[in-house]
């Protein structure tokens, strides 16, 4: 009996040690990763690919996600707040809502989803075949190379799409507003524009630059250390949507308890 | 290939040993390559040969002993100093290694891309120049790997190892999944350089006809160390237990 519980303390105890490993080995991966930003040779072909499939390609699921959102938001509080159901309070929920929150945290998700997955099985699938390994007998460095463009493509295009994320956001709430709500369209208009604030738009943009960052991290730093086989790259891909996913809605209450708490 | 005057040692590897976790891997490796010297290392599969290529090339470090390439000690070498002792090194990798997201000629001037500004016209000529040593088409200069067969990947891997002439070629089964001819091109290639350009050569092979053609000297890797070496010569009326067993499963004929 006392041997069952001593094991089990073991094995948590085990388990507990290679995480917080795990998570040291995580962080020198980053600062490594960083270093490399600024050092020459700078690769910019690379970065403009990647700027191109993260910042371009993610438009259409980023505008869809925000759209329906808004469109959401804008049903929700009308139906929720039917006392003050004026132009002005629906207007700045949705425009609260949008950009403090729901802007940011949905194209971070969906970015995760679909850059992350990618980033994490291109870097397991070159660790997998010895592409990286490659790498560094040819003259690169891969983390220089390799990572650091994703990097540098991911902080610079999610402040990008979050700005078109919020925007079609607001025209979702604009489009249930005036079409379904029959809202007048010019005071709505003039709601949203007087509710606009700059420390929202400044912390909106804190958090997609930290999304960014931690969707390469994260997808980067598991695509790296992939073991070997067709099931490593798999599981790469998997728990670095996961772990960004986690990183992300983490994150984003902490940004806003140090913005608005 | 007849022994010249005296030669000097290109590569020096010295009680080595290197361990997974618990599980040693190799022990007490103790080998060198002279000038102009081609070596080949047999064993079974699992038995370490691809372990102790990455060792050599800096890739994996051993726990304890030393690897001298051209007398520099790569144990422990500042990433500066191993960056640049590797740009003199061709190396294959066993699964070919080649870039997926680059087209075949770019792959195989990746290495004198990285070092000096070359135009795309003098990039694919170089390339051109390399496949055709090789008997590849070039047709394929402008194809991405996966548009390949696999036996052309290996040849490409090859070629990019060999652009820029490098003194020190490393390859870890270039021939394995090849048919005998394209076999025999790339062991002749081995062959040539070795001649020609008077560079050392390591290949890691499991076919012991490409052994007898392109080795100076053998060595097999057994129970975790070097359990025999000689001449390709040697290898075939020797006696050790693991070599005959070798030679039949692998190539009975050259055993007659
Ligand atoms: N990175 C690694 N981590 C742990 N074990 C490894 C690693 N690389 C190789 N091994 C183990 O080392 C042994 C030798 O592998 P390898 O050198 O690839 O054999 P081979 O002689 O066929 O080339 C195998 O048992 C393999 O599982
Ligand atoms: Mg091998």
């Amino acid at each position: 009996m006392i041997k069952t519980i001593l094991n089990l303390f073991g094995s948590v105890g085990n388990k507990s040690l290679k995480f917080i490993a795990n998570i040291g080995h995580f962080f020198i991966f980053c600062f490594s990763a960083i270093s490399w930003i600024f050092r020459p040779p700078w690769y910019f072909k690379k970065i403009l690919l990647q700027v191109i499939d993260i910042g371009y390609f993610s438009l259409p699921v980023v505008g869809l996600t925000t759209f329906f959102s808004g469109m959401v938001l804008a049903l929700q509080t009308y139906n929720g707040f039917t006392e003050f159901n004026s132009e002005s309070t629906v207007a700045r929920v949705v425009l609260t809502s949008i950009t403090r929150e729901l802007g940011p945290v949905l194209t971070g998700l969906m970015v995760a989803g679909r850059i992350g997955a990618k980033m994490a099985a291109e870097i397991a699938t070159m660790k997998v075949t010895e592409q990286i390994d490659a790498l560094g007998t040819l003259g690169t460095r891969p983390m220089q190379y390799l990572i650091a463009p994703k990097i540098i493509a991911s902080v610079i295009c999610l402040p990008f799409l979050v700005f078109v994320g919020n925007t079609i956001g607001i025209l979702g709430g604009y489009t249930i507003a005036i079409f379904k709500l029959d809202f007048n369209p010019d005071l709505y208009l003039f709601a949203t524009l007087d509710n606009l604030q700059w420390i929202d738009l400044v912390q909106g943009s804190v958090k997609a630059a930290t999304f960014g960052l931690i969707i390469s991290m994260v997808s980067c730093y598991f695509g790296f250390n992939a073991s070997k086989g067709a099931e490593g790259v798999g599981y790469a891909t998997t728990v670095s949507v996961v772990v960004s996913s986690v990183m992300i809605l983490t994150s984003t209450y902490i940004i806003t308890a140090l913005f608005f708490g | 290939m007849k022994k010249r005057k005296i030669k000097n040692i290109i590569l020096d590897v010295k009680d080595l040993k290197k361990t997974f976790g618990n599980n040693i891997i190799l022990n007490n490796i103790n080998f060198n390559l002279l000038e102009g010297e081609s070596l080949a290392i047999i064993g079974a599969s699992g038995s370490g040969k691809s372990v102790l290529l990455k060792n050599i090339i800096g890739l994996l470090e051993p726990d304890t002993g030393s690897i001298k390439i051209n007398s520099t000690e790569m144990v422990n070498l500042p990433r500066r100093d191993k960056e640049n002792l590797l740009l003199k090194l061709g190396i294959t990798f066993q699964h070919g290694a080649l870039f997926d997201s680059l087209k075949i000629w770019e792959n195989i001037i990746f290495k004198i891309q990285n070092q000096q500004k070359i135009s795309k016209i003098d990039g694919r000529k170089l390339a051109l120049s390399i496949i055709k040593r090789l008997s590849l088409k070039p047709e394929i200069l402008d194809l991405f790997p996966s548009e390949i067969s696999g036996g052309m990947q290996k040849r490409v891997a090859i070629a990019r190892a060999i652009c820029g002439n490098p003194k020190i070629l490393l390859f870890d089964e270039p021939t394995s999944g090849l048919d005998p001819v394209t076999g025999s091109v790339i062991d002749k290639l081995i062959i040539t350089a070795v001649k020609t350009i008077g560079a050392s050569a390591i290949t890691i092979t499991h076919d012991m006809a490409s052994v007898s053609r392109i080795a100076d000297k053998v060595i097999l890797i057994d129970k975790k160390t070097i359990s025999w070496s000689g001449t390709p010569k040697e290898m075939l009326v020797s006696k050790n237990l693991k070599i005959k067993e070798f030679i039949k499963s692998t190539n009975p004929k050259l055993f007659s």
